[in-house]
């Protein structure tokens, strides 16, 4: 493989990684013969996804439901649930979204078994062999880092053979070899995580978390839906579908209509200028702050970090956000924001790279 | 293949570093110490440890045995234990000491305080109803949980502070001189909550702390109403409040409270929800110089709490449930200090 190009942004050696990745791969299978498999998990406040070294690759909704009573138990046929079969079978269970905001509930044990469960939910899913050992990096929202770090490392207490917490938009950063002068913004359900990287590991003053995300745009869309139409009947699950079937900014391409029961008959609305403001609602904050790291950047790259936005998370997925976030920039010197390319599993691949690079004498000391 | 150039090298020693990194903030969390995060890792640096032994001696020479801010530490507690500076700690050697980690943190339980007096603050009253719902107003429904609870601790033992004793107007000021001046070793602050959407219940607890949750900005702005103090004095609480180990026994004590209260209320009433530990800027928790918390014991915006709470038995296990808490509380934060005279009864 040539030597990476010079001058070459960063984050375009996204595709280098990923095939410097599979060879790291196909040497772990030949060394290790399956011993161990090595996890990199991305816990969303909304979807949370898993990236294994045995090429598995899995993503669930991150709902977790216990049946509520016996009869219910028997209804579902399952003593837990998890993810989209979780919502779906929602009245009968006791649901949890455990990392409500990007943190995990303080005082409520039902919030950290939720977390344990989900991360033993996508362990599984990865199918790992009887006596493999699992190594696992979890990737979580910046601000439950921050906050609760002690009580998210006994929460994840014993679900693999050795684990190691880090910080989404750093996991994102780093599986892309995004590590220098480069601005990740990952914008999830809970939280907007910011992360400048200086060719070191973040510290607090390269990082940045914003409480407005995702949620808060279903919020938002749902409170102007219920201001225009009281009458109309629908829940934040209904809204938060609506939002990632046809959120944009900008000029709509259409009309976004909605079947809603109004006065329990089924009523066609139309949402194309509360889905606009809404999602449009992102931006003040978000440039606010993307501007404001920039400017404590050392001048001689602010330039570079400027033209190196990378834009992550579910929020990515918003047609038109890059351009208007780069349009925002315009009035500082101008940038370039580039969403990634699989927002999905950008965050789990990041993690499964950091587990494959640590080494070995650093995961003996991890515990599980 | 070719040698990997220079530039290649140096992007995997950042990347070495960068996990290396991870794994130390990792394996610090562990052990219980103060993640690396915030700070640049200063490595064999005598000038680190320096400045790590001159914090040290300020924090011996500042810290009271007592909540932060409190005066002059009382003779009996501080008699009872002496903060030695670890060998290892006290005189570093630059040339063969490992790197400089992160100080640990101070564990609170060192101190081995007993909890002896408690502030009971109920919530409003006078001319300040608070919330007022199906004919009951919530300043007289504090009221009457804060005179059971306080009857309850005081037969366990403990000394109780009301901050209001009949209907009295008190501004949020006037609570927070009160508890102070009482120098109570916990604070209690007793309310009733009043969510928008009927349908909701549940009983939550507060300690401070920011929010960006809208409905916890309205009820704090809503408890927040008659504070009494002006914004230089709401500034300079603000400047002070968050270096303090107070912060993680608040919350600790929060735990306690909410999960007594929600295991002994469910029993009666089984729909209740559990709207669990939050964080939320209330003037009162902000101006108290101990932990301190506000809890919402039921929703008086939902019919069902509504009726409830005209129970006098209901109110009764409310206030059974947050001396519980205090006592649960009080037993893990002693340990094997003694509580408070006569002991209160340890579960």
């Amino acid at each position: 493989m040539p030597p990476l190009a010079a001058g070459m942004p960063p984050w375009r050696r996204a595709a280098r990684s990923a095939s410097e990745a599979i060879e790291r791969l196909d040497t772990n299978v030949t060394k290790e013969k399956n011993s161990v498999l090595h996890l990199g998990i991305d816990l969303g406040t909304s979807r949370s996804s898993v990236s294994a070294s045995n090429g598995e690759r899995h993503v669930v909704e991150s709902y977790i439901g216990w049946p509520v009573d016996m009869v219910a138990r028997k209804l579902v046929k399952k003593p837990v649930m998890f993810g989209r079969e979780a919502l779906e079978n929602r009245p009968m269970l006791d649901l949890h979204r455990p990392l409500e905001r990007g943190l995990i509930k303080e005082g409520s044990e039902k919030d950290e078994l939720a977390v344990r469960e989900l991360i033993r939910h996508l362990i599984s899913l990865t199918r790992p062999h009887d006596g493999q050992r699992v190594l696992a990096v979890v990737g979580v929202p910046a601000e439950a880092l921050r906050v609760s770090r002690q009580h998210l490392r006994n929460a994840v207490k014993g679900v693999a053979d050795s684990l190691m917490i880090v910080s989404e938009p750093f996991a994102v950063a780093y599986g892309m070899d995004a590590l220098l002068h480069t601005m990740i913004i990952d914008i999830g359900a809970g939280t907007t995580d910011f992360c400048v990287m200086k060719g070191r590991y973040p510290t607090e003053e390269d990082q940045r978390t914003l409480l407005y995300a995702g949620d808060s745009v279903d919020e938002q869309l749902a409170t102007m839906i219920r201001t225009r139409v009281p009458e109309a009947q629908f829940s934040i699950h209904m809204v938060r579908a609506w939002k990632e079937k046809s959120s944009f900014v900008g000029e709509p391409n259409g009309t976004v209509e909605v079947t809603v029961p109004v006065g329990g008959k089924p009523t066609n609305i139309d949402i194309t200028t509360e889905m606009k403001r809404a999602c449009e609602s992102l931006l003040p904050p978000i440039v606010e702050i993307m501007v404001d790291l920039v400017s404590r950047v050392d001048p001689d790259y602010q330039e570079t970090v400027r033209h190196n936005v990378i834009l992550a998370g579910g929020g990515s997925q918003i047609p038109r956000l890059a351009k208007a976030l780069e349009a925002a920039l315009a009035n500082v010197g101008g940038g370039r924001v580039t969403p990634v390319e699989d927002p999905i599993f950008a965050g789990a691949n990041g993690s499964l790279a950091i587990a494959l690079d640590a080494p070995e004498s650093d995961w003996e000391k991890l515990p599980g | 293949m070719g040698l990997p150039s220079p530039r290649t090298r140096r992007f995997d020693r950042v990347k070495q570093e960068m996990v290396r990194d991870a794994v130390a903030e990792n394996l610090a969390t562990i052990a219980g110490l103060v993640p690396r995060a915030g700070r640049r890792t200063v490595r064999n640096s005598w000038l680190g440890w320096a400045l790590l032994a001159a914090v040290a001696i300020f924090l011996v020479g500042t810290l009271k045995p007592t909540s932060a801010g409190r005066g002059t530490p009382q003779q009996q507690e501080t008699a009872n234990f002496t903060l030695a500076a670890r060998p290892d700690q006290a005189s570093p050697n630059p040339g063969t000491l490992p790197a400089l980690e992160a100080p640990r943190a101070i564990d609170p339980a060192l101190f081995r305080l007993a909890v002896r007096r408690v502030v009971v603050d109920p919530g409003h009253g006078g001319s300040d109803p608070g919330a007022m719902m199906r004919g009951m107003r919530e300043k007289e429904i504090t009221l009457d949980i804060a005179r059971r609870l306080a009857t309850l601790l005081r037969a366990g033992g403990f000394e109780v502070v009301m901050t209001r004793e009949g209907d009295e107007t008190l501004t949020l000021h006037q609570r927070v001189k009160a508890a102070n001046a009482a120098k109570g070793d916990v604070f209690l602050s007793i309310h009733v909550n009043s969510i928008p959407e009927p349908t909701r219940r549940g009983v939550e607890t507060y300690v401070l702390g920011p929010t960006s949750d809208p409905q916890i900005e309205r009820l704090a702005g809503a408890e927040n109403s008659v504070s009494g103090y002006s914004l230089s004095d709401f500034r300079r609480l603000l400047e002070g409040v968050y270096v303090d180990v107070r912060h993680d026994e608040s919350r600790q004590f929060a735990q306690a409270v909410q999960r007594r209260m929600f295991a002994a209320l469910r029993r009666v009433n089984p729909e209740l929800d559990d709207r669990s530990v939050k964080k939320a800027p209330f003037v009162v928790l902000v101006g108290t110089e101990m932990p301190g918390v506000l809890t919402e014991v039921s929703c008086i915006s939902n019919e069902e709490d509504a009726r409830l709470l005209r129970l006098s038995e209901y109110r009764q296990d409310i206030a059974e449930a947050l001396a519980g808490g205090v006592r649960a509380y009080a037993a893990a934060r002693g340990r094997d200090a003694t509580v408070a005279q006569g002991g209160p009864e340890r579960k």
